[in-house]
């Protein structure tokens, strides 16, 4: 099966937008997570192992702007991009309650996941940084994800 | 044949798409666990590629910032230094007051006295003033009010600490006078305009026939008492009325502006009766003109320092050296002959015949 060629579009223009949001106006927290939605998009159209791919890349790109804990971006970003393309062999049809929490649940696991890995000296206290930014964060990823597949899309309710 | 719902075979692709995702995962560990200098590398790298254009803009974006903020900076800079210029201006004004005060006093000696003039404000006072010395301090009723450019009015009312009096503004106000010469007489008094501005002094009962050329100081006479003789009260401004052919009046331009008046000096002494000692011909002038005057003064004092600048730097020139340095190192470079033509300016030669005055002038 091939992915469709607007994922391709509507992930790279995410990455950019991000980015945008993030680094280049400095809009921080305001701004939603629109690389895990690129990923998590992307991941359920390729295979696990491009999945994983994407994740590493996206990754590095945030622990290029990361000081003093590089790599940590690009393992969790891995490992939730493996994740979303297994989910593809899991989950059949895309509901908006499975697309919620896939959502929801990404940026959940990619906050944990980068928590575990960054180490008592530098990550922040848990409730805060994974389950009131992390939920919230998911909630707000959810929202522009299934907006955005709505949009164009995307968003395919029937089994493939 | 394969059983139905038995899970689907795992063909290459599905082994080769594990495979990759294991590299990636492996990868990733690898890149977190990097020495801090390959880590680095590859951060800068990133940095200098992919994430360039959104660097380039956040920069944009603090330099914008930063310029808004240095212009509200600047700006608040300017107000403060405009603020401080107006209270410099007012300070510098006062302080040359003061000082022209000091000056005075110190012609007029022990007779009178320094003191803040003070003005209520309430409507129909206008031209009445309060001074903060009284008849503890000397001060008596009738004694004459004066500034650096001349009378400003006389004290009407004696309290102890305190004393009310006119300005020459007032309709009561009267000041026998004559002209700086010598050669008129006659009252002065007040005109009142249609408004305060228009409040003109008048010089009455001078003879017809006497010429009173424009800009003449006008000065107290000293007759009547009241008044010592020679304090300016205002200058000549053309004819203000003729009556018949035996009296003419003048308008005064006055010396005085009380409206601008701070600071005075209050007669204390008995008996004075000449004052014109405190104030010489060359310094007659009213306020207005002292301030041009010394405007003049200070832009001719400018070009002074700018003619000794440039004589400065062409001796430097001519010279080679610097004109003190050389002096003080060796003196004999301005009388030496080798030198060239600014010592024999400085020093004539031994040659030249000594000059000869003239007949009936003794050397």
């Amino acid at each position: 099966m091939r992915a469709h060629p607007v994922v391709y579009v509507v992930a790279a223009a995410l990455v950019v937008l991000h980015f945008l949001l993030h680094v280049g106006l400095g809009i921080g927290g305001a701004a939603p997570d629109l690389l895990v939605v690129a990923l998590l998009l992307v991941s359920r159209e390729i295979g696990i192992g491009g999945a994983a791919g994407a994740g590493f890349g996206f990754g590095l790109l945030e622990d290029a702007m990361s000081v003093v804990a590089f790599g940590v971006n690009g393992v969790a970003m891995t490992l939730v991009g493996l994740a979303g393309g297994t989910t593809r062999d899991l989950f059949v049809g895309d509901s908006l309650v499975f697309l919620i929490s896939y959502f929801v649940l990404g940026k959940f696991v990619r906050d944990l996941l980068g928590w575990v890995l960054m180490g008592s000296a530098l990550r922040e206290p848990f409730v805060s940084q994974v389950l009131v930014h992390g939920l919230l964060g998911g909630l707000y990823a959810a929202i522009v994800g299934i907006a955005l597949m709505a949009l164009t899309g995307l968003w395919r309710e029937n089994p493939r | 044949m394969p059983l139905p719902y038995a899970p689907e075979p795992e063909g290459t692709g599905g082994r080769r798409n594990k495979a990759v995702a294991a590299v990636f995962v492996l990868l990733a560990l690898v890149a977190m666990y990097l020495p801090d200098a390959g880590q680095t590398l590859i951060a800068g790298v990133i940095r200098a590629t992919a994430l360039r254009p959104f660097i380039s803009v956040q920069n944009r974006l603090v330099r914008s910032r930063l310029d808004a903020q240095e212009v509200s900076a600047v700006q608040a800079q300017m107000d403060s230094l405009a603020a401080l210029m107006a209270t410099q201006g007012s300070l510098a004004d006062e302080n040359r007051t003061l000082r022209n005060l000091l000056d005075l006093h110190s012609r007029l000696g022990p007779g009178f006295r320094s003191a803040s003039l003070l003005r209520s404000g309430t409507p129909g006072s206008e031209s009445m003033f309060i001074l903060d010395v009284g008849r503890s301090d000397g001060v008596r009723e009738g004694a004459p009010v004066v500034d650096r450019h001349g009378l400003v009015g006389v004290v009407r009312e004696v309290r102890p600490q305190s004393a009310v009096g006119i300005d020459w503004t007032h309709p009561d106000f009267r000041a026998s006078a004559m002209l700086a010469d010598g050669t008129g007489f006659g009252v002065v008094e007040t005109l009142r305009g249609s408004f305060r501005e228009e409040d003109m002094l008048v010089l009455n009962g001078t003879a017809f026939y006497e010429a009173v050329p424009d800009g003449m100081p006008v000065l107290t006479s000293g007759l009547g008492g009241i008044f010592p003789r020679g304090i300016p009260i205002g200058s000549v401004a053309g004819v203000a009325d003729a009556e018949g052919r035996w009296r003419k009046g003048y308008w005064l331009r006055p010396m005085v502006h009380p409206a601008s008046v701070t600071h005075v000096l209050v007669g204390v002494g008995e008996g004075i009766q000449d004052l014109s000692y405190a104030w010489p011909p060359d310094s007659v002038m009213a306020r207005d003109e002292t301030i041009v005057w010394e405007y003049h003064l200070a832009d001719s004092l400018r070009a002074l320092t700018d003619s000794v600048v440039v004589m400065r730097a062409l001796l430097e020139e001519l010279l080679g050296i610097s004109a003190d340095s050389a002096a003080v190192a060796d003196p004999a470079i301005f009388d030496g002959p080798v030198r060239d033509s600014i010592p024999s300016v400085r020093r004539p030669p031994a040659s030249t015949p000594p000059v000869v005055p003239p007949p009936g002038i003794t050397p």
